[in-house]
């Protein structure tokens, strides 16, 4: 097995008073698909935001080829090849889609190949709302531009946080396809995903969270249900 | 013609007030920080300016290249220093922290330089006029409105079309969001207040050439970029640059009606346009 690309190891991390996560071990390794899930509050989205260097962690804590950059800020995290479509989209609001995506453009890591016509051709509408104001677009199409923002940065490791939240079924599917696209260029993704289904058929390899640690682990094809079903919920129970 | 005359001075002036406005349009109207400041600021570099030109005998020009080296240093030096620790959604915390700080520059520099007014000596094109039909029109207002329109061409493009200004805008809408997506907001916001603070570099120098300048004038200066940048709009450049000739214009038409009435004219322009259109003149929603 290759040295992982990322890695976290006994990884806490706390908000304030409040600690989300109890020493995560967690990697992801060039051009894989990783999914993290678990229910609401499991530590899913700290532990991306740990990663990206939004919360305070020790150095040793997390791990880029090798490197400890825990605690890096998320701008150089951005320029060592780690990029992130962040809950909730985050984007630049009064700022038209090309403006929104340019910025990425600006700021991207030296190395890459995404081009905004590689996005506007993954994602041919947002090139129809190019001079739109990105609040004006509809919940996909803000994902597809937070999707976008996140690629043209030219990350070798992608950070998807749930981003098939409040979706309609159809655009999910489309944004999912999307993905499967980007992993076959090569890039490494980690998926945080509330749909296990979902989750398991997009990924290679699969981590379930409860309560701040990481309760499961392997290869998402080969994990049975009720095992999903335990390590989601902290006991027996069916998971549909 | 009494009118007119009003009128064209009036836009005149607001080529001086839109050099106030311009940095407190990218400030307060983009970045969303409240620099109470502001008018100290302009008010520091004009009496520094003032004592360089008269220890060195420095003309105008040479002051205004030093004010605006100075102004960017000063801009640097703020938002390292306070700006940049209490920077956030909260206007609040930047306005008490400025305030404060407003009120020891001014009493520092009556420490140094004591109440007098003073100005600067402009020499030749300080006088110089040109005749318009009846009407005579200084030379060196016509400077002022003419750099005025200059910087706010500069500026807007800046910010619309730069690499710098997309950074400053994503960095305002948010913060953390633009720090994820590989920009050091730090950086920029430093960088738009040196570009702030250097602006006020111009309106110091011809503001103590047109007329003086004495240590608690700064208020003054603030408010009228204020009201400057609240008429034209939030966050647009050549909204704030339209608000100072309204101000310029309200002012100087309301000086004809009374010389007593000139500045409450601008304040009463002011809430009139509050109270009708309160995203301002280019403003949206």
């Amino acid at each position: 097995m290759n040295a992982p690309l990322l890695s976290t190891h006994g990884l806490v991390a706390r908000y304030d008073d409040f600690q989300a996560l109890y020493g995560v071990d967690f990697d992801i390794s060039f051009g894989e698909v990783v999914a993290l899930i678990g229910a609401n509050g499991a530590g899913k989205s700290t532990l991306l935001k740990s990663i990206m260097g939004l919360l305070r962690v020790a150095p040793e804590m997390v791990r880029l080829d090798g490197r400890p950059v825990g605690g890096a800020k998320p701008y150089t995290m951005v320029a060592s090849g780690v990029a992130i479509v962040p809950e909730g989209r985050r984007l630049f609001t009064g700022m038209t889609v090309e403006d929104n995506l340019r910025v990425a453009v600006d700021h991207a890591r030296s190395r890459g190949s995404w081009t905004l016509e590689k996005i506007f051709s993954l994602f041919p509408i947002l090139k129809e709302k190019q001079f739109v104001p990105v609040q004006l677009l509809s919940g996909g199409q803000q994902q597809m531009v937070a999707i976008g923002r996140a690629l043209l940065n030219q990350p070798r490791l992608l950070l998807c946080d749930e981003i098939s939240l409040g979706l309609a079924p159809k655009v999910v599917r489309e944004i999912y396809q999307s993905i499967e696209s980007i992993a076959r260029s090569g890039t490494a993704i980690v998926l945080v995903e509330q749909d296990v289904g979902l989750a398991q058929s997009a990924s290679g390899r699969l981590y379930c969270m409860l309560e701040g640690r990481i309760t499961l682990t392997g290869r998402s094809l080969d994990i049975q249900r009720a095992a999903i079903g335990e390590a989601y919920f902290g006991a027996p129970r069916a998971v549909v | 013609m009494q009118w007119f005359d009003g009128l064209v001075q009036g836009v005149l002036l607001g080529g001086l007030y839109a050099q106030y406005a311009l940095g407190m349009a990218l400030m307060f109207g983009v970045m969303r920080i409240v620099n109470v400041t502001h008018g100290d600021l302009m008010i520091l570099l004009a009496l520094v300016g003032i004592s360089m030109a008269a220890r060195f005998g420095l003309g105008p020009w040479s002051v205004l290249v030093i004010l605006v080296a100075l102004g960017a240093a000063i801009g640097l030096v703020l938002q390292r220093v306070i700006l940049n620790r209490v920077v956030g959604s909260d206007p609040l915390p930047s306005l008490i922290a400025t305030f404060g700080l407003s009120i020891a520059l001014q009493n520092a520099m009556l420490e140094i330089w004591s109440a007098d007014t003073r100005s600067l000596d402009g020499g030749a094109i300080a006088q110089a006029s040109f005749q318009v039909g009846p009407m005579f029109v200084g030379v060196l207002p016509v400077i002022v409105l003419v750099t005025a329109t200059v910087l706010t061409g500069g500026l807007d493009t800046a910010v619309r079309y730069t690499r710098f200004g997309r950074a400053l805008r994503a960095a305002a809408a948010d913060v953390d969001a633009a720090a994820m997506t590989g920009i050091n907001p730090k950086s920029v916001y430093a960088a738009a207040t040196a570009i702030a603070v250097a602006i006020l570099g111009f309106a110091a120098v011809f503001q103590s050439v047109r007329a003086t300048v004495s240590p608690a004038d700064g208020p003054f200066q603030l408010i009228y970029a204020f009201e400057a940048v609240i008429i034209g709009g939030m966050g647009s450049i050549w909204g704030a640059f339209l608000g100072a000739m309204v101000l310029g214009v309200s002012q100087s038409v309301g000086f004809r009606i009374n010389p007593g009435f000139g500045v409450l004219a601008g304040h009463l322009v002011f809430l009139i346009v509050l109270a009708v259109r309160p995203q301002g003149i280019l403003g949206k929603e």
